[in-house]
């Protein structure tokens, strides 16, 4: 993967949200020894520090723990975790500022209602 | 540990200070980016630094020595630049060979797979490089000493993109393998700032941050809108920079620190935040005037 450096997300965040994405499709499972700092450093073509900041992300958020000498490994349930918190705190501001762009559109409550309707009916899901 | 202290460095060309009071340190086994626009001092810090030039006035203690004549300092540095000469006797072959007696940790593996790589003619005269190459050779000297203090002064110039990655992820795995101290200046942050640990920019001689690279990407923000709203905001603060880009609105970077509380609010008055590139707020951050070249034209 690439990372976007002028992205408004620092590095750090990317690659915070990479390691998520591959515990949410299961490239790394549940008890899995997740990258080091070193390899991220490697596989991204960065600082190690910078590598080390997006671990220390997951781990304040118990996504992985520390076995003492061995590396970072990956939590019980933390897939479930990811899921849960990018619905609330991700999706939420997404439609935050959905919201807000409509209104400085001048576009209703139904009628933005129906464009979510649509694109949900477009894509397949709305039976979920 | 640091490698580098730096206590009200001074260095004077005549009346011209070119480094002004500069105080730093650089610890060891980081890599630091040394950014500043053109003439704002980063070769002659380098220079002193490395040992050829003495200061005016402060102190400089590398590897806790003074550098400028030391033996010591000599054999652990290494200073990689677009003015390094060598005998036009010797063939680039016979340069990567002559450099193992100065060098003690000096890969010679290393050196003879990137040179293969770049393909290099081993017969020819470091002289009758095109400007490119010569970057290019002169940074496989500076991967390959694998010196405790490596450092590298606008060590791009001249090459074109491709090498340009492979110089900054080649220069980056040996780091990985081989921790050691370095330094590698730029104008140009946007393409190195990925590989730095700590930035230090400087501007007329004198520091104006020296932070991890990461907190740099956040230390700002800009806000775009109407006038009289952006201004609101910002008021009685310290702007860093200001443009009116449009008949009554505005474009202003404020440190984030100091409108954080109300970002929510000010994205609710219709006012546009967004985040800073690294790049611009360097240049935001060493110009002389608030407005930029726009100010220029402004006059007639």
């Amino acid at each position: 993967m690439i990372l976007n450096v002028d992205s408004m997300k620092p590095i750090y965040i990317q690659i915070a949200e990479w390691l998520e994405g591959e515990i949410l499709s299961e490239n790394i499972k549940d008890e899995e020894r997740i990258y080091s700092q070193y390899q991220l450093a490697e596989m991204f073509t960065i600082n190690p520090a910078t590598a080390a900041k997006g671990l220390n992300i997951l781990a304040d958020e118990a996504i992985v723990y520390k076995k003492r000498g061995l590396g970072m490994f990956v939590s019980p349930n933390a897939k479930k975790f990811i899921l849960t918190k990018r619905r609330s705190k991700g999706l939420r501001q997404m439609v935050k500022e959905l919201v807000m762009e409509a209104n400085r559109l001048e576009v209703s409550q139904s009628e933005l209602d129906r464009m979510i309707q649509q694109v949900r009916k477009e894509s397949g899901q709305d039976e979920l | 540990m640091s490698v580098i202290q730096c206590v009200d460095l001074t260095k004077a060309y005549g009346k011209l200070k070119a480094i002004d009071h500069l105080t730093f340190d650089i610890d060891e086994n980081k890599i630091t980016g040394l950014i500043g626009r053109n003439g704002s001092g980063k070769t002659t810090l380098l220079k002193m630094i490395s040992g050829y030039l003495i200061p005016t006035k402060g102190e400089l203690k590398v590897f806790s020595k003074k550098p400028f004549n030391s033996l010591e300092v000599s054999a652990n540095s290494i200073l990689i630049d677009d003015t390094m000469t060598f005998s036009d006797s010797l063939t680039l072959v016979d340069i990567l060979k002559e450099m193992a007696p100065f060098y003690a940790n000096w890969n010679s593996g290393l050196a003879l797979g990137l040179f293969d790589y770049y393909s290099f003619n081993p017969k020819q005269a470091h002289s009758n490089l095109s400007k490119g190459s010569k970057s290019t050779f002169n940074s496989i000297l500076g991967i390959a000493s694998r010196c405790p203090l490596t450092i590298f002064d606008e060590p791009t110039i001249g090459m074109d993109s491709a090498v340009r990655k492979d110089f900054y992820r080649a220069l980056l795995k040996d780091y990985l393998e081989y921790p050691r101290t370095i330094i590698l200046s730029s104008h140009m942050l946007s393409e190195l700032e990925g590989i730095l640990e700590d930035i230090l920019l400087i501007n007329e001689g004198t520091k104006r941050l020296h932070l991890p690279a990461l907190e740099l990407k956040e230390l700002a923000v800009g806000l775009r809108g109407n006038a009289e709203v952006v201004l609101s905001f910002v008021e009685g603060k310290e702007i860093i920079y200001q443009e009116n880009f449009a008949q009554g609105s505005l474009y202003v970077v404020i440190r984030r620190g100091l409108i954080q509380q109300h970002i929510d609010q000010i994205k609710q008055s219709g006012v546009e935040v967004s985040p800073v590139s690294t790049d611009d707020l360097c240049v935001y951050l060493t110009s002389k005037t608030k407005g930029g070249i726009d100010d220029v034209f402004k006059r007639s």
